[in-house]
């Protein structure tokens, strides 16, 4: 019993059977397909339908009530489909007959029957693309499906897909399928991505071309109104520095990836059968009707499979316990299947996590160092430079970071490897990116080579109340990179860096040493160091730093740190306060005075450079707001017992920071354990308590900033 | 390098000409086309056909006709412009070198009398 309905067919009416008019609508459909991108394809398509309707009314007119799908069929055959078109224009594929029987199971979606797992195109079981195989779709689609499944549902995906494979049966399976993704040869721009993209997803092409585009022209835009992004050199960041950058990378990959539509078949498959929630809905319910008749079939099945065996039974016991062993050793398989799977699944998970954290880490280093490594400015001197920085950010770093998503993405989508170029375009612009690296390398640590020092003598008239106070100018940088930055704390206390503008850079690799004054007054030199590529050039590049000793009366004031210019570069430029207490006299030191950053003097080549007083090296530790006084030896607190107690180092207190100038501790002579001068003739017990203070301050003073600093001066070796 | 890929190589080459030489003979229906070819020995689809047919016209080889018929709409029927008959003239020229040719190289390997090897007919 079937529905009839009556279309209006090339003019004229003709009763047909609902199901054979689907399959009509769908051939037609596929020939409209087919001759997408044929001139005067409406023409031709009409030609065709004028003679279906002229072989519909010869039927009717030999008697037939209505057309049925058989006369449907048989048209159809004689027009030809679109697949036995192509074959006969390539002579690629089989007999008439064949080719006929191949896409009749195409067009029959209930006769593909149960769901299995593929063999014939399985990545691990060929879970997703037994699937896919049953959805008819692309199952490079299912694959990324189930990916995105398992990383938003932790997990979830992976355990079904486990579960479906432990309990789908395994069959090769022939591609069924309504769409596949391709690229689309005869619509493109650059490669043709957008408008597969576009006949894939049954859209106009010009909005996966805006989508892909968009990005690009607004980063034009934004870099000629340029300061919307902090950027250094404007033309990679149009490309690489926001959004645009991953569409960019996207567009690359899929270029790699999907394969390009040649042959007919191909392009048919690329716009393909409308994929929506009917179809899908269909193949379900023809799916169903099946099954009724399906489980009428196994119920005789079962009834039959019952009487043989039972006969069996009766004439071989001996073959019936084979059969019963067999049937617990396949269910000790199944289990062990299971286990092992979940074994063998944990670590493939495990190792994929680890894959995805190495391209996050990657990715992040590229987009650190492509976007504004804030550094590379102060660093990289010249065009040259410059140039090898960006080929070795890009080549270095880039290249591998897409080959590997682009591996991850062929292994997925299963593409053929169709040419071994691809290969060798990144094996040789890796290539390219190591040697730039050695290069840039190369060309730094020569800009880092030799050491040399200027020492310049401060004038400073002696205070009146023989004690000088030093301490930091409060806070006067624009701090433009404040705290974090990627997750690394700059303004921090471990940093050598003390803040950092666009184009200045602010260090604080600033050293005081406290040691005994020759004579009886006040010293106070400077000893600026940096590193160059010629003595002179270091000598002129620590002439140029600029840290100025500002005096009033007692109180000493240093600048926070020193500015580097971007023109001026960072080459680990150095400064070392030299402060000479005569005997008897007295200093204290503020705390603010701790923002300084230690470093590390290597003395190794500087040392010839300059000479100055041996013994500089034997200066004495010290803490903050404590009031010292130099004997004949050396430092020692005025109040030992204080200095128990005030141990700054483990907490320097920075929101306690006075803005004005705190007035020195009272020059009260109440407070002096120690008289001036003469009295040089310590007990030994107080010595020993002062010793322990001291110790303390030199063990604390190994800081990262040690660290931070002997790299760079490890950079010149 | 299949048997059947060179066939349908073989008979591409020729289908163009076959087709003009029936629409040479007077206007043409594309159904009776089909059937010529077929009672030739020579199968082509319609479905193959019509295109071709569209894309002689669209070069300015064929033009159509529509003729009145009986039973529903009319036909369209084909015929040759002048352009059309020219160019199957140089068909045919081509044609008649290249079957002297492959006559003239067959026969010469006949005549050397290669012993005739009886080869199977998979095909059909």
């Amino acid at each position: 019993m079937k529905k009839v309905i009556n279309i209006n067919f090339q003019g004229r009416v003709i009763p047909i059977e609902e199901t054979a008019y689907e399959i009509l609508k769908r051939y037609i459909e596929s020939l409209r397909q087919f001759f997408a991108n044929e001139e005067g394809k409406d023409e031709i398509i009409n030609d065709i339908e004028s003679r279906i309707g002229e072989l519909f009314s010869e039927r009717l007119n030999k008697g037939s009530a209505c057309i049925t799908d058989d006369d449907v069929q048989a048209i159809i055959n004689s027009i030809g489909r679109p697949e036995d078109f192509e074959a006969e224009e390539a002579g690629t594929s089989k007999t008439e007959h064949e080719s006929t029987t191949r896409s009749s199971a195409r067009y029959q979606p209930g006769s593909k029957g149960r769901l299995y797992r593929d063999e014939s195109d399985k990545l691990l079981g060929g879970v997703c693309a037994g699937l896919a195989n049953y959805f008819r779709i692309d199952p490079s689609i299912m694959r990324i499906l189930f990916a995105v499944i398992t990383f938003g549902g932790f997990g979830t995906g992976f355990l079904i897909y486990i579960l479906l494979w432990i309990i789908l049966p395994s069959r090769s399976l022939e591609m069924q399928l309504r769409k596949r993704l391709f690229r689309n040869p005869e619509d493109k721009v650059i490669a043709g991505v957008a408008s597969g993209l576009a006949a894939y997803f049954n859209m106009s092409v010009w909005i996966p071309r805006l989508i892909f585009a968009l990005p690009l022209v607004l980063g034009i835009v934004s870099s000629i109104f340029q300061n919307v992004f902090f950027h250094f050199d404007p033309f990679p960041s149009v490309i690489f520095g926001s959004f645009g950058g991953s569409l960019f990378i996207i567009y690359i990959v899929l270029w790699a990836v999907i394969p390009q539509a040649q042959t007919a078949t191909e392009k048919l498959e690329m716009r393909g059968e409308k994929v929506d929630l009917n179809t899908i809905k269909n193949t379900i319910q023809e799916d169903l009707g099946n099954l009724k008749t399906r489980t009428e079939k196994w119920s005789s099945e079962v009834k039959e499979t019952f009487q043989n065996k039972s006969h069996a039974m009766a004439g071989e016991v001996n073959p019936a316990i084979k059969r019963t062993g067999s049937r617990l050793g396949h269910a000790i398989g199944v289990i062990f299947k299971g286990f092992f799977l979940f074994i063998a699944g944990s670590i493939a998970f495990a190792l994929l996590m680890a894959m995805i954290v190495l391209i996050l880490v990657m990715v992040g280093l590229m987009a650190g160092g492509v976007s504004a490594f804030p550094l590379k400015g102060f660093i990289i001197a010249g065009a040259w430079q410059n140039f090898l920085a960006w080929s070795t950010l890009l080549l270095f770093l880039g290249v591998p970071v897409i080959a590997f998503v682009v591996w991850i993405i062929r292994r997925l989508s299963r593409a053929k490897s169709r040419n071994p170029y691809i290969g060798y375009t990144f094996g040789s612009l890796w290539t390219i990116g190591l040697i730039s690296a050695i290069l840039l390398a190369a060309s730094i640590s020569s800009d880092y080579k030799t050491k040399a020092g200027v020492e310049e003598k401060m004038s400073i008239y002696q205070p009146s109340n023989q004690k000088l106070f030093l301490k930091a100018a409060p806070k006067s940088f624009v701090r433009y990179f404040d705290g974090d930055w990627y997750g690394i704390h700059w303004g921090g206390n471990g940093s050598p860096f003390y803040a950092l503008t666009e184009d200045s850079l602010v260090l604080r690799t600033v050293q005081l040493r406290i040691q005994k004054s020759d004579d009886s007054a006040f010293h106070i030199s400077e000893i600026k160091f940096s590193r160059g590529a010629s003595p002179e050039l270091a000598r002129d590049a620590a002439a140029k730093i600029d840290f100025p000793v500002n005096q009033m009366d007692s109180i000493v004031n240093l600048p926070r740190g020193f500015n580097i210019s971007k023109a001026g570069k960072f080459r680990n430029q150095q400064v070392l306060l030299l402060i000479d207490v005569p005997v008897g006299k007295k200093i204290e030191i503020d705390h603010t005075i701790y923002e300084y950053s230690g470093f590390n003097l290597d003395l190794g080549d500087g040392y010839n450079d300059w000479d100055w007083n041996d013994d500089w090296r034997n200066d004495y530790s010290w803490n903050s707001n404590v009031e010292y006084i130099m004997t004949n030896d050396g430092l020692k607190p005025t109040h030992p017992e204080e200095v128990k107690d005030d141990n700054e180092d483990n907490n320097p207190d920075e929101q306690s920071q006075p803005e004005t100038p705190e007035k020195p501790n009272d020059i009260d002579s109440s407070h002096y354990h120690y008289k001036p001068s003469g009295d040089s003739q310590n007990t030994g017990i107080k010595k020993a308590e002062v010793s322990i203070p001291s110790g303390n301050t030199i063990k604390t003073s190994v800081k990262i900033t040690d660290i931070a600093t002997a790299f760079f001066e490890r950079f010149s070796l | 390098m299949d048997i059947q890929n060179t066939q349908s190589q073989m008979r591409k080459g020729v289908l163009e000409f076959c087709i003009l030489s029936i629409i040479r003979q007077g206007e043409v229906y594309p159904s009776d086309i089909v059937d010529k070819m077929k009672n030739a020995n020579l199968n082509i689809l319609e479905g193959t056909l019509y295109p071709l047919l569209t894309r002689l016209k669209n070069a300015g080889y064929l033009t159509y006709r529509w003729v009145e018929s009986n039973s529903g709409p009319p036909r369209k029927y084909f015929l040759m412009t002048d352009q059309g008959l020219q160019f199957y003239d140089e068909l045919e020229r081509t044609w008649k070198e290249l079957a002297n040719a492959v006559e003239t190289l067959t026969s010469f390997t006949e005549g050397k009398e290669i012993l005739p090897v009886e080869i199977p007919n998979n095909n059909q």
